[in-house]
């Protein structure tokens, strides 16, 4: 399983990436490079590919093509070639927070049985050793204690996000990733769970894969973004790059169509039939 | 200046729950100006959708219409309260679709999935006015080719599923104009598109908005989209209205602090690398939760606020 480390990156190395569905490439030759404790944005309209790749990347679905390469707890490991028996123990390093916390989070089960599941599935035997890392868990994503008794359905939107997020970090992953995970929620409330992602990077040093079609959200919470347009990646830069100065018109698309909150800038979005998209 | 097409008037709406009666709205009043956009901010349970569905007269058990009035004065014919109408009355009948219409979030379920898209229009003028198929499909035709839909022959016997998200929304917007509608309400219309889809959409509403002239309810809980579309801004934090105002006074110079809150929790407001304001943090120690009244203002906006910070914003 030991490999050598590549150049570049630190944590994963993504190269020539592609899954088909049919004729259809849903991802094609996509590589990418991600540091220790950054956050790179995937951002491209629905159809573009991006949560495809986060699902390849995490082997949740198997590319057809290309590798990726994760440095994990026993040295640099290609994912493609595990079998699903040998990814278990990997998938403690590896996890994902969810667009949707409403069908997200089982009803039956109990904020304690949500969050201590993970641990159960690695062998964690010792119940008063689970109860404690729940406990701590909790804390870190700012709920009380008595949320452990209830069910997903007593809490709100944005509490069902930090229950998800709790359920994600349990095992103290190094990758983790964000699928739309902030789309669904309230304004002020994604402003809560956005301080907590960025205060919980800082704490866990935790890399961030962060899928998002609202590139507002994408322009502050990533260090880097890479574009994604039927299935490509289109333009990689850093967050300030991509964003004040666009090299793609697919770019520059997309954002020209985001609606200013100030109405004295008008919304003046380019038109995809001149730039030939 | 001319009548307000809708006058809200101390609206009040319950839902009756299992663990008691839920208020959804109190003492909702605000104008909806003719041939304007009218914008409803405001997060989810604000009340912003029940308002809407008041209008229409859509409220349904458990939830119920306990009190206010809802004034339409339409362009021809006497003005009446559409609270007051018996369930029968044919004018609900003309109003729902006909004076006015509602554009839906979800394009998918706004239309049947088993009947063709030039049928779906059509059907909607059969229902409010005397005239043949062949002429109700014709008339469908040019209206969806105003939205945007081109090659009518073909598309005009196409199923929604063949469509795209922002085509489909197309063909809803079509569907609600095409009885010319006095009132057009727009219930969060781009909230599942992608943004450039959006923007198409945002576009195409105010340029028909501008070329029928008829008044637009926009509800929208983005107020990036608030600024690019409308000319009101109506802002409802648990079913009661905080502050009314044109959109530049209302996004530039926010007067309650709840408002405040909702601009600068939108990421890009403060640079990249800082930490968000959530609304908890902009509006501090203010009291948000007790109802106060909505008070007009020298300058024509509303506001409600307790005494003291009312006395503060009308000096200044």
């Amino acid at each position: 399983m030991n490999e050598g480390a590549p150049a570049g990156a630190e944590l994963l190395e993504v190269r020539g990436l592609s899954k088909f569905f049919g004729d259809v490439a849903a991802v094609e030759r996509v590589s990418l490079d991600l540091a220790r404790a950054e956050t790179l944005g995937v951002v491209g309209e629905s159809g573009s590919g991006k949560t495809t790749l986060a699902r390849c990347i995490l082997r949740a679905i198997d590319p057809d093509a290309g590798s990726v390469r994760f440095n994990s707890a026993n040295g640099w490991t290609s994912l493609h070639s595990l079998k699903e028996k040998e990814l278990v123990p990997l998938r403690r390093e590896m996890q994902m927070i969810f667009q949707d916390p409403f069908s997200s989070l089982n009803p039956r089960m109990t904020v304690q049985q949500i969050l201590e599941e993970p641990l159960l599935i690695h062998g964690e035997r010792k119940r008063g050793k689970r109860v404690a890392a729940v406990r701590e868990m909790l804390s870190r994503v700012q709920l009380g204690a008595d949320a452990l008794t209830r069910y997903p359905h007593a809490f709100s939107g944005g509490q069902r996000q930090r229950i998800g997020i709790a359920r994600a970090l349990m095992l103290r992953p190094s990758l983790v990733v964000c699928d739309e995970s902030v789309s669904a929620l309230d304004v002020s409330v994604q402003a809560q769970i956005i301080n907590l992602l960025e205060d919980l990077q800082a704490e866990l040093g935790l890399t961030y894969l962060f899928v998002a079609h609202d590139l507002a959200v994408v322009r502050h919470i990533c260090d880097r973004v890479l574009v994604m347009h039927r299935g490509r990646v289109v333009e990689t830069g850093t967050v300030e790059d991509v964003f004040e100065r666009p090299r793609q018109d697919y770019t520059r698309l997309l954002l020209s169509a985001i609606p200013s909150p100030d109405p004295d800038v008008p919304l003046k979005p380019l038109d995809r039939a001149t730039l030939n998209l | 200046m001319t009548a307000p097409v809708l006058a809200i008037r101390d609206l009040a709406v319950e839902f009756k729950t299992d663990t008691g009666v839920t208020p959804a709205l109190s003492g909702v009043s605000f104008d909806v100006p003719r041939g304007q956009v009218t914008a409803i901010v405001g997060e989810s349970g604000s009340g912003k959708s029940v308002t809407a569905n008041c209008v229409m007269r859509l409220v349904q058990p458990p939830g119920r219409i306990t009190g206010g009035s809802i004034r339409f004065a339409p362009d021809a014919g006497d003005a009446f309260d559409v609270v007051k109408l018996a369930d029968r009355d044919p004018r609900l009948y003309d109003l729902r679709g006909g004076h006015i219409s509602m554009v839906f979030q979800e394009p998918m379920t706004a239309l049947s999935p088993v009947h063709d898209i030039g049928g779906q229009v059509a059907e909607a003028i059969l229902c409010h006015r005397d005239i043949g198929k062949e002429a109700a499909r014709a008339e469908a035709a040019q209206m969806l080719e105003r939205v945007g839909l081109d090659d009518m022959e073909r598309r005009m016997g196409m199923y929604p599923f063949e469509f795209s998200g922002g085509m489909r929304q197309r063909v809803v917007i079509a569907m609600a104009l095409v009885c010319h509608p006095e009132v057009l309400i727009c219930d969060e219309p781009t909230t599942a598109l992608d943004v450039t889809i959006q923007a198409e959409i945002l576009t195409l509403i105010r340029s028909l908005q501008h070329e029928l002239g008829n008044s637009v309810i926009f509800i929208t809980h983005d107020l990036g989209v608030v600024a690019q579309i409308a000319d009101h801004v109506v802002v409802m934090y648990q079913g009661r209205v905080l502050e009314i105002g044109t959109v530049r006074q209302v996004l530039k110079q926010p007067l309650h602090p709840y408002t405040r809150g909702l601009l600068q929790a939108i990421p890009g407001v403060v640079p990249p690398g800082e930490r968000l304001a959530t609304i908890a943090s902009v509006v501090g120690d203010a009291d948000i939760e007790t109802p106060h009244p909505l008070v007009a203002l020298a300058d024509g906006r509303q506001v409600s606020l307790p005494p003291a910070q009312l006395r503060r914003v009308a000096r200044s």
